[in-house]
């Protein structure tokens, strides 16, 4: 923890900082700008966070980005709709190895993301489905996978659940919580893999 | 804790590991209260917006279509839930959290409106809210900065004194969460497409001042 002077002086420097963007915000006129400011003014308050400099900030930081990205994507949204911008054209890019490699560099990493179990390996199995996704397109509906993703989560709070009302039973809610984490981590990263609006590899083949 | 007057006698706590949320009567009737207008948001229909046409006898109904009702349905419940966190909370932190769900649930509820007036108050109660987490986040870190700790239940006690600027940090950042019925005055929404939700700010908004009130003066 720091203590003392530092603080004093990191703080002092954060106040600085404030008010500079504060100004900053006064003085833009244009929404798109404010808007960017408003994401280094949220960074400001982060950062006040991170400088406790303990366990507690570090347990702290986390939600709060959470919160404050959820805000900055909900305003981007409704700054999209407010001046009916249209979405952004996408290029294609055809590329030969883009159709032989996700086979099997998707299945390696999903492989070991399996072997790696929960939160790491949720991210290294999602990584290879992202990149099969985005290669080779994909037909089906991912309703139902948002759903799995969003059980999953529901595990991962339970098994904290049982963490503080049940805490004898930690081994079968550690196990819960690293199998539900795997599970939510590779489903929302997979869908990022879907995310590209139109033209899958088979369309662009045809035409 | 629970010696000043408005607070009155504690009547139950919920424990979650050291994190210990409390209901005094002045709590549990905020909590009631929030509970009580998340059963209306799920039982009411929405209002339907009916204009005249100048001149004549005609009327017309604006309706609202069946998802942007099922959304602006859920953000209101959601704001609720967020608002229920926010006056049982025991710890600082948490309070603080959401807090912030409270002015991003706010957004939501008149997001999916279409007309542009609306969406631009949303986006300037936006841009308000995001600046107000600088004072609420940097309230509750000073507080754990001086005291080390963030239970309301620690800094209750005589030993530790909370430095007043985080007291006002904290009340500057609540000010900023709970500005949006000024914008929605401000936008004449209050009797636009989907009014039983638009409720909704104004009672979390009124919840979380409330409770901001009781804080201060316990810690």
């Amino acid at each position: 923890m720091i203590t003392g002077d530092a603080y004093l002086v990191g703080t002092g420097v954060l106040f600085i900082a404030v008010i500079i963007c504060m100004i900053a915000l006064m003085r833009e006129k244009d929404d798109l700008h404010r808007l960017i400011l408003t994401g280094s003014t949220e960074v400001i308050a982060l950062s006040i966070i991170a400088f406790l400099a303990t366990d507690l900030a570090e347990a702290l930081i986390l939600p709060g980005l959470v919160v404050s990205l959820a805000e900055l994507v909900a305003l981007s949204e409704i700054y999209i709709n407010k001046e009916g911008l249209p979405p952004a054209p996408v290029q294609e890019h055809t590329i030969e190895a883009f159709s032989s490699a996700p086979p099997i560099i998707g299945c390696i990493l999903v492989i070991y993301g399996i072997v790696l179990s929960g939160f790491t390996g949720g991210a290294v199995a999602g990584v290879g489905l992202i990149f099969y996704f985005m290669c080779l397109g994909h037909h089906e509906q991912f309703e139902l996978l948002e759903t799995v993703s969003g059980y999953a989560w529901v595990l991962w709070v339970l098994a904290f659940f049982i963490f503080m009302i049940l805490p004898s039973y930690w081994f079968f809610a550690v196990m819960m919580a690293g199998t539900a984490i795997f599970a939510k981590v590779l489903i929302k990263m997979a869908l990022i893999g879907t995310m590209k609006p139109s033209g899958t590899r088979e369309d662009t083949d045809h035409v | 804790m629970f010696d000043i007057p408005i607070e009155g006698p504690a009547l139950f706590t919920l424990a979650f590991g050291d994190i210990v949320d409390y209901f005094s009567p002045y709590t549990l009737i905020l909590f009631i209260f929030a509970a009580l207008f998340i059963a209306l948001a799920i039982l009411s229909r929405p209002e339907q917006h009916t204009d005249i046409i100048f001149g004549t006898d005609g009327v017309y109904t604006k309706g609202i279509p069946a998802d942007q009702q099922k959304f602006q349905r859920f953000m209101a419940i959601a704001c609720g839930l967020a608002a229920m966190g926010a006056v049982v909370s025991g710890d600082i932190f948490n309070f603080c959290i959401f807090t912030s769900m409270v002015g991003l649930t706010c957004i939501g509820i008149v997001a999916s409106s279409q007309s542009r007036h609306v969406l631009n108050a949303a986006f300037e109660y936006g841009i308000v809210t995001m600046i107000a987490m600088i004072p609420l986040f940097g309230g509750a870190a000073l507080i754990a900065a001086t005291t080390g700790t963030l239970s309301i239940w620690e800094l209750a006690k005589d030993t530790i004194t909370v430095p007043f600027a985080a007291k006002t940090f904290l009340l500057l950042g609540v000010m900023g969460e709970g500005m949006a019925p000024f914008y929605v005055a401000k936008a004449e929404i209050t009797r636009a497409q989907g009014a039983p939700y638009i409720l909704m700010i104004h009672v979390s908004s009124l919840l979380i001042f409330l409770r901001i009130i009781e804080i201060v003066i316990t810690i």
